[in-house]
């Protein structure tokens, strides 16, 4: 028997054994096709006849009725009413295993039971009702129950007609104090307080419970609870992920995700807004906030990276989380094929991605400067913004009276700044004419050759010639370059002369003249695409012949005011960008540079000549100049977040050959998957009508979703069980109908969140106790029928804020940047080099959700305890079970601390043993002790005052743990003991378990 | 109820519980007590009898130069500084640190190759040590891989993917396999301290979509050696005994209440997580090794969190029956200054790493487990910045690149795989990253497409959906 088990047990891991009907032993009735046959065709066949057409085997498709009764020459894979004459059947059953499906090689196999089903399902006639979370819902009565009574709420019927049909009954009401604990938990993430556990056991009133909850409701505690798993949804993170993993500043959306919990913003707004706020009609700067959610996946600038790959990824990663988040969809599967189990085409996959590929961002944030990928949104604080105003304003005064000279300038006759005409080349390099002490080393890939005037330069392509003490410009400056420039032969790209540390890679500020394609181009640049203004010419420069190249540009910061010249003429140019912002200093460009940068493709093939700068003698109104350094001053210290901003003209969508940025094919068109639209509906035409298809009546999804999740959130489990996977693989509802009222009763409230939690939490489902016997638990064993009250271990988040909350030390201000609290030395030395330094004060006591987050070294304790890595959506997170939890548990000094000043507090009350036992209980697990309990801690109580009174430096070193003040008053044995005493409670059931 | 089993059908959750109730993977281990035979002899593995039964992967993070190691290209030193020719390049792409280079002058190797052991098996000068043991070598020289860059290429040799969020391949053996040890992790990752280079990331050794308790548990020198491991000052282990009783009957008490079995199951994972307060630091400890073993690995071994401490670690986790322990040695990313960064890798590497070898072989454990050397991807046979007569730099080269392997199950004294004579392309014999893993799951006894895990409704393997043993590497 025992070696039986283990080659079962090696069996089954080897091929799982799938029984996600349920059916083993099923009656005879028909078989239900929602919860038996489609996911069994959807395991077993669809790999290889289902929506996939890219994977289809002999043409066959088992995904829909029409398709499997379909003439296949004389015979169809279903007959329906005619197992015997059905291919799938026949199949199915074959003995030859030529013949037999699933073929073995697949791994897959059907149990004699799933066959009986299936040709059961056959002579029922073969029914294909849609799939369930295809179909929008539609409410339903609750059901007739035999005790009406017990219900306090309409979808309290649901759950009591199922507990009758199977035979059970309700579990008696939990008692108030574990209401209570549950229902604080719910609510806020926190332990109710010892008062408000008094105040509510002694509230006579029938309205007691309402009143809690419309407390806990009110609290602005309940935005920080209910943003936590939203979060994790968001892949919110503190650093960008990949490599470097650089720090970035994006706690404003999580400030925004509180405030809209607390506001109760409803969902369809909440939605809205992180979709398409920058699209709503005059939005807010809160609405464009919003849409940071979607950019808060991973970003890399890791040398050599190729910007387009990575771009490409982001966009993927945002159509993956808007299908997890709002459809629970998972669509991955289809960005290299059409997907094999839910319709859902590699075409209309990149229709998706079409909606979230419109906006002017980098696929590679900057190496050398902390400028805010783009597009991004400043974040004035009041008075910046106040001072703002002011400084635009005097900009917007003195702009008008402005001389407009920048077309017309003539710069011969101008003093230059600076002057190499090359002609010399001495052995340190050549000098400037202007200040000769200004000498441009030349390294000897920089050949001296015969030039328009005398000599001139030409570079290799590798090295250059370095300009030291001139052109370090500020956008508000003024200035001009000239020179002569000498092409060989067609440059695809060269950089000619620069100020900025490095491009393609690193995404880099300064200025630059630029050939690409054989074009001139010039730019200024804070952070590239969204933040620069660039210009280029229309034609390809002439070869083979001088040129004088003459860039001009007047310090206003717009491509209007950046122009090219060529022999003097103005030349036809294109607006490549035209949006510059920010500082174009950042990141040590270092000296001016001609003809090399760093990682870049230098200038080969071509000869430069009388280099020319100027800046002081061009006629630029100085009050002009002044007023706009004063207003970038301001603006360059204002914060910014990335957030979507749709571009004016749309980037062309392509399907990507199995996923792959080098491989476009057709070009697409937004649009959204068929399935779950309706061929006839309208196509959304971007994010805000993508948005407006979601939350449309008709949409079977949207409102589901957030009520498993809201469900999720209070009872710990949701009502359905894969909530990153409504599809044909996911598992069904338990409930259907209740699902769906819900749903149905949901939007028509207004998608009013808060009124939902309260039905849940007031609900007598919810009131029910967690406690079961045996013979319950074997009725119900995953509590699937809700036949008693929830059960499950806190959330990394919450044993943490309630360690804090019950000892006292919980700082709970809300919202604001993320703080560093303990972590064990050197995490993010080993890995990357980076030094984490732990906050003092305020910061090692504040909630979880404001821990900072970094995705390549996450806070360890967190993540034992089951914390989302936040690299990317997550819908669910699991809930282990391990050694290592307990090792948090006890010794993590977070939670050390806490049994310290926890038992401080009580020490410092009035009163016996007995009664501070009852205190500690009270504040940890919400309720007195029973004897028993009591029992064993006085025990260990005794036993530690020994050992302390005996080992007073022990107990000096356990007094010393954590940061908080040590409390002089009290006796060290005795205080010791009675941390040693909290530190046990930290780590039992009733502190771990909400139950 | 465990999240994660909310996606496995029910006759597997027996199963699935009972294993998850040793969370450290601890359930195989349990089911081996039950049946003679598990122990030391005869694996019946998985899917087929196991040739290894635990694995050491020596990760040289950053990219490591096949050129300087195992696959000499005399024709690199004749045509030194000449340019790539394009017919070798065929337009592959480059990385953007070297692609935009004007020139790609071809860079010999500086150092001597000479052949070693029985078969005459070319190694380089760097890598003395290992030359002795070239008998026992398996060398794939016809490594190549999809990714170009550090991240998602080290993500990608490690979990089978470049996109984020798979199981790494410790994590996907600790759920097919469970652990061998009551006390131990089945995963341990050993990182070389006080060396710079690429970062690290914790996704590289994380359980994915898996039960958390399949993510590697990293053992770190100095202090304590697992997160959390030690108590807090002033709790010594007699208190901690009198803590973890009250526990149990506090337990007791809320079993007898609630009627929640979840509650043994956190006892149980309590008196582990004591236990491992005892086995870890004891495993850990190299106090009680003779200084012969030390000189065997070399003076670094001496220096807790050093490479050559970790190999002579490491050793003692095999000994242990720990199923898979991941070293990683960064500082292998040689865009300029080869010769003397390679100098100084070797230096630090190739002692421990071929000391591991002999010791794990006088001990009778070579025969049964599995040692794996490499990098991310290999490097380009043109200089990356400028090439003079002492110095030269190269760029990651995604083409081809050489690995090792040693011990359970594999040939030793074998070169497989060939490269093109400038050293740029695979001519014979590819073996590709998911080729590796699969016949690394091979040895274990493990079917690399069998080793599934359902999540969001489709079934994941390591391997993604390719991947082919590599037989001929097989003993």
């Amino acid at each position: 028997m025992k070696v039986m088990l283990w080659l079962v047990c090696a069996g089954l891991l080897a091929v799982p054994f799938q029984d996600p009907a349920g059916a083993l032993g099923a009656s005879r009735a028909a078989p239900d096709f929602q919860r038996q046959i489609r996911p069994l065709l959807a395991d077993r066949c669809f790999p290889c006849h289902g929506p996939d057409a890219g994977a289809r085997k002999a043409g066959l498709r088992l995904d829909s009725f029409r398709a499997a009764t379909a003439d296949l020459g004389g015979y169809a894979a279903l007959v329906p009413g005619d197992p015997a004459a059905s291919e799938l059947v026949l199949r199915i059953t074959a003995e030859d295993p030529g013949d037999r499906m699933p073929p073995r090689k697949s791994g897959l196999s059907l149990a004699t039971e799933e066959i009986a089903l299936l040709e059961r399902w056959v002579a029922a006639g073969a029914e294909y009702p849609e799939h369930w979370a295809f179909v929008p819902p539609a409410a339903a009565a609750p059901p007739p129950v035999a005790d009406p009574d017990w219900a306090r709420d309409p979808l309290d019927r649901f759950v009591l007609a199922r507990l009758e049909a199977s035979g059970l009954e309700p579990a008696a009401e939990a008692d108030r104090p574990t209401w209570l604990r549950r229902a604080t938990f719910a609510l806020t993430g926190l332990p109710p307080s010892p008062a408000e556990i008094a105040a509510f056991l002694a509230d006579p009133g029938a309205d007691a419970h309402e009143r809690v909850v419309a407390r806990l409701l009110d609290s602005p505690h309940f935005g920080e609870r209910m943003a936590q798993p939203w979060l994790d949804l968001a892949r919110y993170a503190d650093t960008y992920g990949y490599q470097s993993d650089v720090a970035r500043r994006v706690w404003p959306y999580r400030d925004w995700v509180i405030q809209a919990y607390n506001e109760n913003l409803p969902y369809d707004g909440f939605v809205r807004r992180q979709i398409a706020g920058d699209l709503l009609p005059g939005a807010s700067r809160g609405d464009r906030l919003a849409t940071a959610f979607q950019r808060l996946h991973r970003q890399t600038n890791e040398g050599g990276s190729v910007e387009e790959e990575m771009r490409v990824e982001y966009v993927a990663d945002r159509v993956n989380t808007f299908s997890t988040a709002f459809l629970g969809l998972t669509v991955e599967c289809a960005r290299c094929h059409d997907h094999k189990f839910d319709p859902v085409s590699q075409l209309e996959y990149y229709r998706m991605a079409s909606y979230f590929d419109d906006i002017d961002e980098s696929g590679l944030y900057s190496h050398f400067t902390s400028a805010t990928p783009t597009p991004a949104l400043d974040l004035p604080a009041p008075e910046q913004e106040a001072a703002l105003a002011r400084a635009r304003a005097a900009v917007a005064a003195l702009e008008p009276g402005a001389a407009d000279w920048v077309g017309s300038l003539r710069l011969e006759p101008l003093a230059p700044d600076a002057h190499w005409s090359f002609d010399a080349r001495a052995e340190n390099g050549y000098a400037d004419s202007v200040d000769p002490a200004r000498v441009a080393a030349a390294p000897a890939g920089v050949r001296a050759v015969e030039g328009r005037t005398g000599q001139a330069v030409a570079p290799d392509g590798d090295s250059g010639l370095r300009f030291p003490g001139v052109g370090e410009w500020r956008r508000s400056d003024a200035f001009a370059l000239a020179f002569d420039l000498y092409l060989e032969r067609p440059l695809e790209r060269a950089v000619v002369l620069h100020r900025s540390r490095a491009w393609t890679d690193a995404a880099s500020q300064g200025w630059q003249i630029l050939i690409e394609d054989g074009r001139l181009s010039a730019a200024l640049i804070h952070f590239w695409p969204g933040d620069a203004i660039a210009v280029q010419t229309a034609e390809a420069l002439p070869l083979e012949q001088w040129l004088r190249v003459e860039v001009v540009y007047d310090g206003s910061s717009r491509a209007a005011g950046l122009r090219l010249r060529i022999d003097g003429e103005a030349t036809a140019t294109a607006i490549v960008r035209d949006h510059l912002t920010r500082a174009i200093t950042g990141g040590d460009p270092g000296a001016p540079t001609l003809g090399e940068r760093f990682r870049d493709r230098g200038l080969a093939g071509g000869r430069v000549d009388e280099l020319t700068f100027y800046s002081a003698a061009l006629p630029a109104d100085p009050a002009l100049r002044a007023a706009r350094r004063a207003r970038d001053d301001l603006l360059d210290a204002v914060p910014q977040i990335m957030t979507m901003a749709a571009t004016p003209v749309p980037r062309a969508t392509h399907v990507l050959q199995r996923g792959n940025y080098l491989q476009p094919g057709a070009e697409v068109r937004p649009g959204v998957p068929t399935a779950l639209s309706g061929p006839e509906s309208a196509v959304p035409a971007d994010r805000l009508e993508l948005a407006e298809w979601l939350l449309a009546p008709g949409n079977p999804l949207c409102a589901r979703v957030e009520v498993d999740r809201l469900w999720r959130a209070v009872f710990g489990r949701g009502l359905v069980d894969t909530p990153e996977d409504f599809g044909r693989q996911g598992t069904p509802p338990d409930d259907p109908e209740l699902l769906d009222t819900l749903a149905v009763e949901f939007r028509a409230s207004g998608w009013d969140r808060k009124a939902l939690l309260r039905r849940l939490v007031l609900s007598a489902s919810f009131r029910q106790s967690s406690r079961a016997d045996a013979a319950r638990r074997r009725a119900d064993p995953d509590n699937e029928l809700w036949s008693r009250g929830p059960s499950f271990r806190l959330p990394a988040e919450m044993l943490r804020d309630a360690a804090l909350a019950a000892s006292g030390l919980l700082v709970p201000r809300i919202g604001g940047p993320s703080v560093m609290p303990y972590q064990p030395a050197g995490l993010w030395q080993e890995k990357s080099g980076q030094v984490y330094r732990a906050d003092t004060g305020e910061g090692l006591y504040r909630r979880s959700l404001y821990t900072f987050w970094k995705r390549t070294s996450p806070p360890p304790a967190m993540r034992i305890l089951d914390a989302a890595k936040r690299d990317v959506c997550v819908a669910r997170r699991q809930s282990t079970n391990t050694p290592l939890q307990a090792l948090v548990l006890w010794n993590d000094p977070q939670f050390g601390e806490a049994a310290r000043v926890l038992a401080a507090a009580v020490l410092a009350r009035q009163g016996d043993d007995d009664s501070r036992l009852d205190a500690v209980w009270l504040r940890l697990a919400g309720r007195s002790p029973i004897p028993a309990e009591s029992r064993v801690l006085r025990e260990l109580l005794a036993a530690q005052r020994q050992v302390f009174a005996a080992a007073p430096e022990q107990a000096a070193a356990l007094l010393a743990v954590g940061a908080a003040p040590p409390t002089s008053d009290l006796d060290p044995a005795e205080h010791a003991a009675w941390t040693v005493v909290c530190s046990t409670l930290l780590a039992t059931d009733a502190f771990v378990m909400l139950r | 109820m465990n999240a994660a089993d909310a996606s496995v059908p029910l006759p597997l959750l027996d199963r699935r519980r009972f294993l998850a109730d040793g969370t450290l993977g601890l359930g195989t281990a349990a089911m081996a007590g039950l049946l003679p035979g598990l122990g030391r002899g005869q694996d019946p593995g998985l899917h087929h009898p196991a040739r290894a039964k635990r694995v050491v992967y020596l990760f040289q993070s950053g990219g490591p130069s096949q050129l300087e190691t195992f696959d000499p290209k005399p024709l690199l030193n004749e045509r030194n500084g000449e340019q790539l020719p394009d017919s070798v390049r065929q337009g592959q792409r480059l990385t953007g640190m070297s692609g935009n280079q004007t020139s790609l002058p071809l860079a010999g190797a500086q150092f001597q190759f000479a052949r070693h052991g029985q078969n005459g098996i070319w190694i380089s000068e760097l890598l003395p040590n290992l030359a002795k043991q070239a008998d026992k070598l398996c060398i794939v020289r016809s490594m190549h891989t999809e990714a170009i860059n550090h991240d998602p290429a080290i993500t990608f040799f490690l979990t089978g993917s470049q996109i984020a969020g798979r199981p790494s391949m410790g994590a996907w053996l600790s759920y097919g396999l469970g652990s061998a040890n009551q006390d131990l992790p089945a995963f341990v990752v050993l990182i070389s301290k006080d060396k710079g280079g690429q970062p690290l990331y914790a996704r590289l050794w994380g359980p994915g979509f898996l039960p958390t308790r399949h993510q590697g548990v990293q053992f770190r020198a100095g202090g304590e050696p697992v997160l959390y491991l030690d108590n807090l000052p002033g709790i010594d282990r007699d208190t901690r005994a009198r803590m973890l009783a009250a526990s149990r009957t506090l337990g007791a008490a809320a079993r007898e209440s609630e009627g929640d079995p979840e509650i043994d199951s956190r006892l149980a994972q309590a008196e582990i997580a004591f236990r491992m307060q005892t086995s870890v630091p004891e495993a850990t400890d190299l106090a009680d090794e003779p200084d012969e073993v030390f000189e065997l690995y070399g003076p670094d071994s001496r220096r807790p969190g050093s490479y050559a401490a970790n190999c002579l670690l490491a050793r003692r986790l095999i000994e242990r029956d720990v199923r898979f322990v991941q070293l990683f040695h960064r500082g292998w990313d040689h865009h300029g200054n080869l010769p003397g960064g390679m100098r100084t890798q070797c230096a630090e590497t190739d002692q421990p790493s071929a000391a591991l070898l002999v010791d794990l072989e006088r001990r009778g454990l070579l025969a049964d487990t599995l040692v794996v050397w490499g990098g991310e991807f290999g490097r380009t046979n043109y200089s990356q910045g400028p090439l003079t007569a002492t110095d030269y730099g190269r760029d990651h080269h995604p083409r081809c690149f050489s690995m090792w392997m040693a011990g359970a199950g594999v040939n030793g004294g074998l070169v497989h795989g060939e490269t093109d004579p400038f050293g740029y392309n695979v001519i014979q014999d590819p073996v590709h990253v998911h080729d590796l893993q699969a016949t690394i799951l091979h040895l274990l006894g493990i079917d690399h497409e069998r080793l599934v895990w359902k999540h969001q409704g489709r079934r994941y393997r390591l391997t993604d959906v390719h991947g082919k043993v590599v037989r001929p590497l097989l003993a």
